[in-house]
């Protein structure tokens, strides 16, 4: 209802006004703000910025979607997040440790013994929507969990890359100790305000990527809206090329300067999908055919239907297609369907549990090791 | 008691001390005569167990057998004569040079310890512990040269792999890099005592005067001068131990009680710079500001405004570190890539085939080079110069 009222608001009222009529529009504002709060709040039971206007106030549409989407659910908030609140009771032994994930009433706690010690902190932050690792805090140190929730297994395993750990006490088994700086990494990628320079802001801190964090400006240009100021709105995104959009998008999702200067290899960089999508030789920085927004809208949920990508692929490879400098692009000779389920394979990270997406579009052939 | 590397506990039974030198590093004591001892042992011992001399003569035989009793009851002027004398004799006992150089390094005696070392490593050539302390006597005696080629290599080799070496090694090391101008690997070398809390004044004064690009040693600073370099020394290693927010006051406050310091803001950026270029950017920017005759200054701001995409700024920034310095490599690569991201492609490739010119392998140069093909809608060409990067790193 809100939303729509929202939509009604903008459709019927000038931009520019002046007066009454800006007056009535402020009044609405307001009025459509409280509605939203409790629009927004049953959908999601998230904590509200606490002024008003939102950007759900103009951008109802993309605020809905956005609402459902991944990056929304990076971090989530402790007493709503659907796995824990689906599995209070989860369990399992890892390398002579016991680690137990309960949540009650709302509030989730960790727990590791050895069978003679015993360690249990408060889960405070959860890091992702489906598999989920837990940034845990102790005695001023932050660790990442040992485990993790898979839901290919629909419980605990070890977390990537902590296998090599070999724990000595239940302190050590808690998980990996993070650096301040992969700290900072950690919740400016996964929630909005949570860092500021070198400083962690956990207490202003708000779970998830939220509108801000992409559109920078956009908390001014929501009070100059309010204002009838439509001077301040932030940058368009939407019109940027393959490789703008692969640089913005590896801002977290790590861009190909950054894994090459940092020297990460082998299979846990397919987790760094602008990295790899610029490893192929299909990828041309300024046909946006390519770019990371032609085939993902970050407003939605992740489509996991093949044939909505394959539309992207022929979009370059289909028939009578050509380059942006007007070559032919060559056709598969073997399908027009299912494009990704080749050329793009899923990869194991080591350890197991969780597999990506191969964004280094290519011709695999059986066998081949994975390209760095 | 100290510990080697793959070896069984020796005791100071082995060589007893002289009697000022204490029996072990204290944790919070700056590597000196103490560390100094500590070293001579593990090396002892390594050399020792690979140093076997084979059937010596009986002369030989007897002379050795009272060196290694005279080293045992302390007697350091008698050891370093028998010593010297056994070697008269045999002069390819490895294990009887080692003693020499260690005995004459405990006595002060380095221009003869170097001598010593010398011959061992005529023997065992690049054997890490004779390395490490024939810099250490290098050093001392003012070779400074040479004293950094031989600690940089027995580092390299391992030399400092027990902690307890390790201070007194990477200590005189990090004098050393600042002294011939390399401050960011003089401050790396102090990253060891900040990740192990040992703390001293004499250390953060050498972090503060690597920081603050100073080539002095610690020891030739005017007393009225220690504070500030102290106190910048303190910020740095608490940054270095990883206590992000508390370094940030402490050289907010720095900023506050010597606005006009040089160096200062430099330092600070340096060390925000291999985490974060996009925060260095500020504290490069305040020192151009404070010291615009810079040329490094300018240098270092535009290269970590190119790390942060802000490729439009970078750019002046690079200008003009080139005019004062053309052949700054840092400067090229910052221009190139900056240039080659804001439409100038043409002047962007002449300058990369410049630097690819005099060094084909820079990684930087051939990322910039693919910026140009793809700016440039040469796909083919980028997807080719992307995987030269690849292939770099490999």
């Amino acid at each position: 209802m809100s939303a729509q009222l929202a939509l009604l608001w903008r459709g019927s009222v000038p931009w520019k006004t002046t007066g009454a009529r800006n007056a009535v529009g402020r009044w609405l504002i307001a009025f459509i703000c409280i509605g939203l709060r409790v629009w927004e709040a049953d959908a999601q039971s998230r904590p509200m910025a606490s002024h008003a206007p939102t950007c759900a106030t103009c951008h109802a549409g993309v605020a809905a979607s956005y609402v459902h989407a991944p990056m929304h659910h990076a971090l989530e908030n402790p007493g709503a997040d659907p796995v824990l609140e689906t599995h209070p009771n989860l369990s399992t032994v890892q390398d002579g440790y016991t680690y137990t994930v309960q949540t009650k009433d709302g509030k989730s706690t960790y727990t590791v013994t050895d069978g003679k010690d015993s360690l249990t902190v408060p889960i405070r932050w959860m890091f992702g929507q489906h598999t989920q690792t837990w940034v845990l805090e102790k005695d001023g140190h932050f660790y990442e969990s040992m485990v993790s929730y898979f839901p290919r297994e629909d419980g605990l395993g070890t977390t990537p890359g902590d296998g090599r750990l070999n724990p000595h006490t239940v302190t050590e088994a808690l998980g990996r100790v993070i650096s301040t700086w992969e700290t900072l990494q950690c919740f400016n990628c996964h929630a909005t305000e949570a860092v500021d320079g070198t400083r962690l802001t956990l207490d202003r801190l708000r779970p998830g990527v939220e509108c801000e964090r992409c559109h920078a400006g956009a908390i001014e240009h929501m009070a100059d809206a309010a204002k009838d100021n439509f001077k301040t709105v932030p940058k368009k995104l939407r019109p940027m090329d393959a490789a703008e959009a692969a640089n913005f998008c590896g801002q977290c999702h790590r861009t190909w300067d950054t894994v090459v200067r940092s020297h990460w290899r082998g299979e846990v960089d397919v987790r760094f999908q602008p990295y790899r999508l610029m490893n192929s030789k299909c990828f041309a920085a300024n046909d946006r055919r390519i770019s990371c927004l032609a085939c993902h809208d970050p407003h939605q949920q992740l489509s996991h239907d093949e044939a909505l990508y394959d539309q992207k692929c022929l979009a370059c490879h289909g028939a009578g297609k050509t380059a942006i400098d007007g070559k032919a692009i060559k056709a598969c000779p073997v399908s027009k369907d299912k494009c990704s389920s080749c050329h793009m394979p899923k990869v194991e990270l080591p350890g197991g549990h969780v597999a990506f997406t191969d964004h280094f579009i290519r011709v695999v052939h059986p066998g081949d090791a994975y390209p760095n | 008691m100290f510990v080697a590397p793959n070896s069984k506990p020796i005791t100071p039974r082995v060589l007893s001390p002289k009697p000022q030198i204490p029996e072990t590093i204290g944790s919070t004591g700056v590597p000196g005569a103490a560390g100094r001892f500590g070293l001579v042992l593990i090396l002892l011992l390594l050399i020792s167990s690979s140093a076997h001399s084979q059937q010596p003569a009986e002369q030989f035989d007897d002379i050795a057998s009272r060196a290694a009793g005279a080293r045992d009851q302390g007697n350091l002027p008698l050891a370093i004569e028998l010593y010297s004398q056994a070697e008269g004799l045999k002069p390819d006992w490895a294990e009887g040079w080692f003693y020499l150089g260690l005995l004459q390094y405990s006595s002060n005696a380095y221009p003869a310890a170097i001598e010593a070392f010398n011959h061992l490593l005529v023997l065992k050539p690049g054997a890490p512990p004779a390395l490490a302390l024939r810099g250490l006597c290098e050093f001392e005696t003012g070779a400074f040269d040479d004293s950094l080629r031989d600690l940089e290599e027995a580092v390299a080799k391992g030399a400092a792999n027990e902690p307890r070496n390790e201070q007194i090694i990477r200590y005189h090391l990090a004098q050393l890099l600042a002294r011939v101008g390399r401050f960011q690997d003089a401050v790396t070398q102090y990253q060891f005592f900040a990740d192990r809390r040992i703390d001293d004044p004499d250390l953060l004064l050498g972090l503060g005067l690597a920081g603050m690009r100073n080539r002095m040693f610690p020891k030739d600073i005017p007393a009225e001068d220690r504070p500030i370099y102290e106190a910048a020394g303190r910020a740095g290693y608490t940054f270095l131990a990883g206590l992000t927010q508390e370094a940030d006051s402490q050289f907010n406050q720095l900023f506050e009680r010597y606005p006009s310091a040089a160096n200062l803001h430099y330092f600070y950026g340096a060390l925000l710079f291999s985490h974060a270029p996009d925060l260095a950017v500020g504290q490069f920017r305040a020192e151009v500001n404070l010291v615009p005759s810079n040329t490094e200054n300018h240098a270092i701001l535009a290269y970590s405004l190119m790390l942060a995409s802000r490729y439009s700024e970078a750019l002046p920034e690079a200008e003009a570190a080139l005019a004062g310095n053309p052949g700054m490599e840092m400067s090229q690569l910052a221009m190139a890539r900056s240039l080659a991201e804001t439409g100038e492609e043409k002047r962007a490739t002449e300058l990369i085939n410049h630097i690819l010119k005099l060094d084909p392998s820079s990684r930087e140069a051939h990322m910039a080079l693919a910026v140009v093909y793809a700016r440039t809608g040469r796909r083919e060409d980028a997807y080719r110069e992307r995987a030269a990067c690849l292939a770099l790193e490999r």
